[in-house]
């Protein structure tokens, strides 16, 4: 599966996108193996007291996790996953 | 008065009559000001059913009592009139810093009024006012204007002009203050070219008293650390600019393309906040007393499209971007800086431009037409020369200076201007995000994001997160979006404080400022009387319900690709209930007991 990264991600993990492979994943699982790979840089920017932070943006094939099942919700090997931290503009 | 100066400014330009007025305190209460005393001094003065253009109109440059103290972002102002685009009341709200200086001068308002016979500025410096003789800097773009009406002036003088655009009577023509900020939307500039009006050139030495210095330093200190600690209004937007939109967009499938037939861009990251970031960005810039700093000092090296100056921001990126199918950043960052020397809306510019690529490609406008031009989906340097030639009135761009419109409707096909009230709706597919739907169509000034931002909760999730996809709620939420915003555009705050801080802080720097006690629910109040205000307005215009429509391409043609393939607009579904909630009767009008609860007559 693919993982995107945008803004301040991009600084973070040194990267746009990479592949990411594990077998009957969650959101939750793939945010803890990121967060074990890029540090406490990363965490900080999608984890709030041990949960989702609510203002984290993360898509599952452009479906905000929000609206899902967040941390539990599944991924699949030909997902796209894609986090933004938080934006904005107008 | 405290926050407010106590004293409002009209120059007859027919007359060359220059006189002050007091503020009226109890207006002040309940408008507040910027752009609910300028639609407030609208509905006194102005007939709805004049033309825009003719002398009866009046032009309103107005601050808030926010605007000129340190309150966060505090340096808005608006400016108020009867729209030329759009016939509908139109508050055009501008940053930088010349709205601050018209309060250091003095004034609350200008009320500018008639027409000069041949073109003039004025210049203000405190209780001084004269009307100039403005035929040097007549036909001169917005940077030039300003250096040169500064040589005549004073160096320190903040100017705010139109260009070519507005003396030509673009129908999009906006004002620019301070080289890069636009009082943009809706044709406040060919009001003014109307007017032969050049500029307004301000220097003003006094300041903005306060009521109670030490709770309104400590209500001031408390939004500003929120404001700081909030990821958004703290980091994000000083890093990425609001640029940093196209991509978030256009990964949840609502970044409109080619005339919004569809609304995924592949290369879209090609021209977001972070490619901007990382090759045109030079640093990012405040307004008055801000702590953001959204704007971004850009340059484009790149000899055919070389310039310097301001921008682009997410909107204009977008619409000379992917709705033009164009992912060149340095040409779409080129046609940013012509809107701003010529002096014409970006969004309307750059919607135009993809209306009439669209027209172009169903054979409706031709090569003959365009001089040449090949006006194909991606044709940057296209692009880019037909805006130029908008901004001078030549050729082919003199078509396009009506707007998408007026443009379609010449071609047969008005149904393809992808806009409401004849105003270009922005950068968020209706289709994937139901609320913002919902406003484009009942936003009193036409198509427009900012009266009432339903992208913050609907897709980034500030200051909650709602499902984009559902109408459950919608109506309320954009209700409360729309009045909240009415209520914080007239204090002179800027919008993206909301990033941060709510009608609690601003009702509390409003009340410690001035003296006068507005709880929340008070302020929210403001908000709906000058949404009222504004509706009435147009409707003794001659607007109505069928004018809080959607083009029927986002009803009926679903999105083709992207995350939100196959979605259309509910707004029919929608649409009852807002006027219900909002206290109106079924044909849209406020009923008797709406106008009561709020102080208005019928």
């Amino acid at each position: 599966m693919k993982v995107q990264y945008f803004a301040v991600l991009r600084d973070v993990t040194g990267k746009k996108e990479e592949d990411w492979q594990q077998r009957e994943a969650t959101v939750g699982d793939l945010l803890r193996d990121l967060v074990a790979r890029y540090g406490r840089a990363f965490e900080r920017w999608v984890i709030k007291d041990g949960d989702l932070w609510d203002l984290v943006i993360v898509l599952v094939n452009g479906h905000d996790v929000r609206h899902l099942q967040r941390f539990n919700t599944p991924l699949a090997p030909a997902d796209t996953v894609v986090i933004f931290p938080p934006v904005g503009g107008g | 008065m405290n926050g407010w100066i106590g004293k409002i400014l009209r120059v007859n330009l027919s007359t060359s009559k220059v006189s002050t007025e007091a503020l009226d305190p109890s207006i002040a209460r309940d408008y507040i000001g910027a752009r609910g005393l300028g639609t407030k001094i609208m509905t006194d003065e102005v007939d709805p059913k004049v033309d825009p253009l003719s002398p009866e109109n009046k032009l309103i440059f107005v601050p808030g009592p926010l605007t000129g103290t340190y309150a966060p972002s505090g340096g808005r102002y608006n400016v108020v009139t009867k729209g030329a685009l759009t016939g509908a009341i139109a508050a055009s709200n501008s940053g930088g810093v010349w709205g601050p200086e018209l309060k250091f001068a003095g004034y609350d308002a200008l009320i500018v009024e008639g027409a000069a016979p041949k073109p003039v500025y004025l210049w203000i410096r405190n209780e001084t006012v004269e009307i100039r003789d403005a035929a040097a800097v007549w036909g001169k773009t917005v940077p030039d204007t300003t250096d040169a009406i500064r040589a005549e002036t004073d160096d320190d003088a903040k100017v705010a002009c139109i260009g070519p655009a507005g003396e030509n009577r673009v129908m999009f023509a906006c004002i620019m203050n301070d080289l890069h900020r636009a009082a943009g939307r809706s044709g406040p500039g060919a009001v003014m070219g109307s007017k032969n009006l050049k500029a307004v050139a301000v220097v003003g030495t006094g300041a903005v008293s306060c009521a109670d210095p030490k709770t309104f330093e400590s209500a001031v200190m408390k939004a500003r650390d929120k404001i700081q600690k909030h990821p958004v209004g703290g980091t994000g937007l000083r890093l990425y600019g609001t640029n940093v939109l196209t991509n978030i967009l256009n990964q949840v499938g609502g970044y409109p393309t080619k005339n919004f037939q569809d609304a995924y861009f592949p290369t879209a990251d090609k021209i977001g906040g972070e490619s901007l970031a990382a090759t045109l960005l030079q640093r990012p810039k405040g307004c008055f007393s801000c702590i953001i700093s959204c704007g971004r000092v850009t340059k484009v090296s790149n000899k055919k499209y070389a310039g310097e100056g301001e921008g682009p921001e997410y909107e204009t990126a977008w619409g000379f971007g992917g709705d033009c199918y164009v992912d060149d950043l340095d040409a779409i960052t080129k046609a940013n800086y012509l809107c701003n020397e010529y002096g014409m809306d970006a969004i309307t510019m750059a919607a135009t431009v993809a209306c009439a690529m669209e027209l172009y490609e169903m054979g409706l406008i031709t090569l003959k037409d365009t001089g040449g031009i090949a006006l194909e989906w991606g044709n940057a340097e296209a692009m880019v020369e037909v805006t130029r030639l908008t901004g001078t009135g030549e050729g082919f761009g003199k078509r396009l200076g009506v707007g998408s419109y007026r443009l379609a409707d010449s071609c047969g096909h008005p149904e393809l201007s992808m806009s409401v009230k004849k105003q270009e709706i922005p950068a968020y597919d209706a289709r994937a995000v139901q609320g913002i739907g919902l406003n484009y169509a009942t936003a009193n000034g036409g198509a427009a994001h900012v009266r009432g931002y339903t992208i913050s909760p609907e897709v980034l999730g500030v200051p909650m997160k709602v499902d984009k996809d559902t109408i459950e709620g919608k109506p309320a939420l954009v209700i409360l979006f729309q009045n909240l915003t009415a209520a914080l555009d007239s204090t002179g705050a800027c919008l993206f404080t909301t990033f941060g801080i709510g009608a609690d802080e601003l009702a509390e720097m409003l009340s410690t400022l001035t003296g006068v006690e507005y709880t929340t629910a008070e302020f929210m109040k403001c908000g709906d009387r000058i949404w009222n205000l504004e509706r009435q307005w147009n409707l003794n215009a001659g607007l109505s319900a069928k004018d809080d429509a959607l083009p029927p391409r986002l009803l009926n043609e679903p999105i083709k690709t992207g995350a939100s393939k196959g979605m259309l607009s509910r707004l029919p579904e929608m649409l009852p209930t807002y006027y219900e909630l909002r206290g109106w009767d079924e044909y849209g009008v406020p009923t008797p007991a709406k106008l009561g609860e709020l102080g208005l007559t019928a």
